[in-house]
């Protein structure tokens, strides 16, 4: 079996165990690369037909690419959309320009999600995250519990042997279960390519730059590159060294640098 | 041979952030810091040290760990804004364009020089191994022929600390890279025990690194000391404040704690290593905060459009800004966006603001400016031209800030305490002196000469 195939079946493996032991389940649809292509591993392990919810959180800042994206496909995929808002907070003006932007992380996100996730009673959700994106990814696990906090005690977790997976959770706690965990970020667009997964437009190169990752509109930067196609960015991805979150990680530290720096009565 | 001669050559440096000579001097006397006061007499003497200026801790330390001026490793502030452009950002160890000690010593200047590296190079044809515990200006990690975990200001300890298994390592004892100082108003006792534990941690941290690692050059900061300071300095001499009990019990730790390091040291070394503290800047009684970007709107040179964030608030008309602590930058056309000064007006500018800063007082008259500096003054080298073109030092009890959100000139916040650029400390072995004043800059080249020793 070739490696693509291999990962895909695991993938596949994956969701359609999650949504036998949960009946409770959706999967988060950022629009991003990741998202897109566990929703197409979804749309294939169910033969074209989602049996459960897609949730977009929806900030209110993504690129207009993202919006046309999303009602685009959501429609010709037949999809069954929930769009999660914190309508209050963005109302009050909440925004990455106002205050920290962990702030409007945390509002707009966060608890955009824990609202979502309440109101529709999920248990389980499934998120295309990938092990080699960040150091800390590094050590999740495919089904991974998350208490009413959202937080993750990640050295609080059971060994996953083989498809062994913890699927067993407190009252309250909800599961996240990562199906493209084991998937590297060249292996999504090699895959995107095999498969001719649809893509926002947003990363392939215009005018020399592209994004790489994308998110909300005011806290991404474009890198530098020319790479125009899935065949080009293939090609960027195995002669570069640069990290894939580079445009986006700095806002993060910037953040909680200037809140370090404001308590020391700098700023 | 070579054994006895690599180990003579080491070097143990403890940074002690912020803390001023005349304190360690005065409490020694008082009989707070029985250690310290061993160790002088065991062959040492305390020095007054002048720091950077501007004396902020990321300045500071990259002159102590480069050894050279903000003009020639680009360090002016903790921040800092895009050429070109009102737009700020955190420079970080990316942006430090002079080699460190051990980046000279270790054979990892990448392409980095300096003044300082020139006068070394070829000097060290092994490289030597350290261990850089807790300096601020080194997030994120960069490699080094060693281990080190960044100091202030780091986000993420992982990405902070290189190789991965030292971030194992301190991730495993729980090592805090900083306290949370937002809580010394409004949860002191939760401050204070933060601040014991930190300590606690660094102690253990460094202890470890000390035993379980080879090195030649080891530097271990403790920045906990200008937190106390920042928050509790005015508790430092007054022997009734309610907070001086804890303040004096803070410093019998750290007494404590560099005399354990001191004394592995020297039975690491058979008594022969080089041991030396330091400070980055001094510390005073805080009796008023000076916003100096008020100040500057209020004489006429500053105009600020409330709708924007942080410096792209600067508004048509501006003749001149400030960063903290009070780098002042003249509003020159061609160099930023709004730029109106022209190149030819400039000077006129820059005396009218000198004259007026001198006059500069406060409700009761008393004048707040020390020392007025243009940046050619103080700075040389390939970075000059980022650099402020006037900075301005305060005396004592006037603590001068660049907050763009204050009306008014004067006023106060939850600070008790104020850097001083005069009065960093540093304790040198007897003999090892430079005949001239100390100035943090003058560390690096001291170090590199024992070292050198270690290379046969």
């Amino acid at each position: 079996m070739d490696h693509l195939t291999e990962l895909e079946n695991k993938s596949i493996f994956i969701i359609r165990e999650a949504y036998y032991r949960f009946k409770d389940i959706a999967v988060l649809w950022s629009i991003g690369k990741d998202s897109t292509t566990l929703l197409w591993l979804c749309r294939k392990a169910f033969f074209g037909k989602i049996p459960f919810p897609v949730i977009h959180i929806d900030t209110s800042y993504k690129f207009p690419e993202i919006y046309a994206f999303r009602d685009e496909y959501a429609k010709k995929w037949n999809l069954n959309l929930i769009v999660g808002k914190n309508e209050e907070e963005i109302k009050k003006g909440m925004g990455p320009t106002k205050g920290a932007k962990l702030d409007c992380c945390n509002e707009l996100k966060t608890n955009a999600l824990k609202a979502t996730i309440a109101k529709h009673g999920f248990k389980a959700l499934l998120l295309g995250i990938r092990r080699d994106e960040h150091g800390i990814r590094a050590k999740e696990r495919v089904f991974s519990p998350r208490d009413e906090n959202f937080k993750w005690n990640y050295e609080d977790q059971p060994a996953e042997l083989w498809d062994q997976y913890k699927s067993t959770a407190e009252e309250d706690n909800h599961f996240r279960i990562h199906p493209i965990l084991h998937m590297t970020e060249l292996d999504i667009w090699k895959y995107v390519q095999r498969e001719n997964i649809p893509m926002t437009e947003l990363y392939f190169s215009k005018g020399g730059k592209r994004y790489r990752s994308i998110g909300c509109k005011p806290c991404c930067s474009p890198v530098e590159s020319e790479a125009a196609t899935v065949d080009d960015i293939i090609r960027e991805l195995e002669t570069s060294h640069t990290s894939e979150r580079a445009g986006r990680a700095q806002d993060k530290e910037d953040a909680y640098t200037m809140q370090k720096l404001r308590s020391l009565g700098y700023m | 041979m070579t054994t006895m001669q690599a180990k003579t050559a080491k070097v143990l440096l403890v940074g002690l952030d912020g803390v001023p000579s005349t304190l360690l001097a005065n409490y020694m006397e008082k009989g707070l810091l029985p250690s310290f006061k061993k160790i002088l007499e065991s062959g040492y003497n305390l020095h007054q040290m002048d720091a950077s200026i501007p004396d902020v801790s990321s300045t500071s330390w990259t002159s102590f760990m480069t050894g050279v001026n903000p003009a020639e490793h680009g360090i002016y502030g903790f921040t800092d804004l895009r050429p070109g452009s009102y737009r700020i950002f955190v420079p970080n160890s990316a942006s430090v364009r002079a080699p460190a000690i051990w980046d000279i010593i270790g054979g990892t200047a990448n392409g980095r020089t300096s003044t300082l590296h020139e006068y070394y190079r070829g000097v060290f044809k092994r490289p030597l191994r350290s261990i850089v515990l807790n300096i601020p200006q080194t997030f994120p990690a960069i490699e080094l022929n060693g281990v080190l975990t960044a100091g202030f200001v780091c986000p993420d300890l992982r990405k902070g600390t290189y190789p991965e298994k030292a971030y194992d390592y301190l991730n495993s004892i729980g090592y805090l890279s900083d306290v949370d100082s937002a809580k010394a108003a409004s949860r002191k006792d939760e401050f204070f025990n933060e601040v014991f534990a930190a300590l606690e941690k660094r102690m253990t941290a460094y202890e470890h690194f000390m035993k379980n690692e080879e090195w030649d050059f080891f530097a271990g900061v403790i920045t906990e000391t200008d937190r106390m300071h920042h928050f509790f300095f005015d508790a430092a001499y007054d022997p009734g404040h309610p907070d001086h009990e804890v303040f004096v019990r803070f410093y019998g730790e750290l007494d404590r704690i560099v005399a354990r390091l001191h004394r592995l040291f020297m039975d690491m070394t058979d008594g022969t290593g080089f041991f030396l503290t330091m400070s980055d800047h001094g510390f005073t009684v805080l009796n008023n905060e000076v916003y100096m970007n008020a100040w500057l709107r209020k004489e006429g040179f500053l105009s600020l459009d409330g709708k924007k964030e942080y410096f792209e608030q600067v508004d048509a008309g501006t003749k001149a800004f400030a960063m903290d602590p009070a780098r002042i930058y003249v509003n020159l056309e061609g160099k930023y966006p709004g730029g109106c000064v022209a190149a030819g007006e400039k000077e006129a500018v820059m005396r009218d603001l000198k004259e007026r800063l001198k006059g500069l007082v406060d409700g009761e008259g008393r004048p707040v400016i020390r020392e007025i500096y243009e940046g050619r003054e103080l700075y040389s080298g390939p970075h000059s031209g980022v650099g402020p073109d006037l900075v301005c030092l305060a005396h004592d009890g006037f603590d001068l800030k660049a907050n763009l959100k204050k009306d008014e000139v004067f006023g106060r916040g939850n600070f008790t305490g104020m850097h001083t650029s005069y009065d960093a400390h540093c304790i040198l072995p007897k003999g090892v002196e430079t005949g001239m004043r100390l100035h943090i800059e003058h560390l690096a080249g001291l170090i590199l000469d024992h070292l050198k020793n270690g290379i046969e």
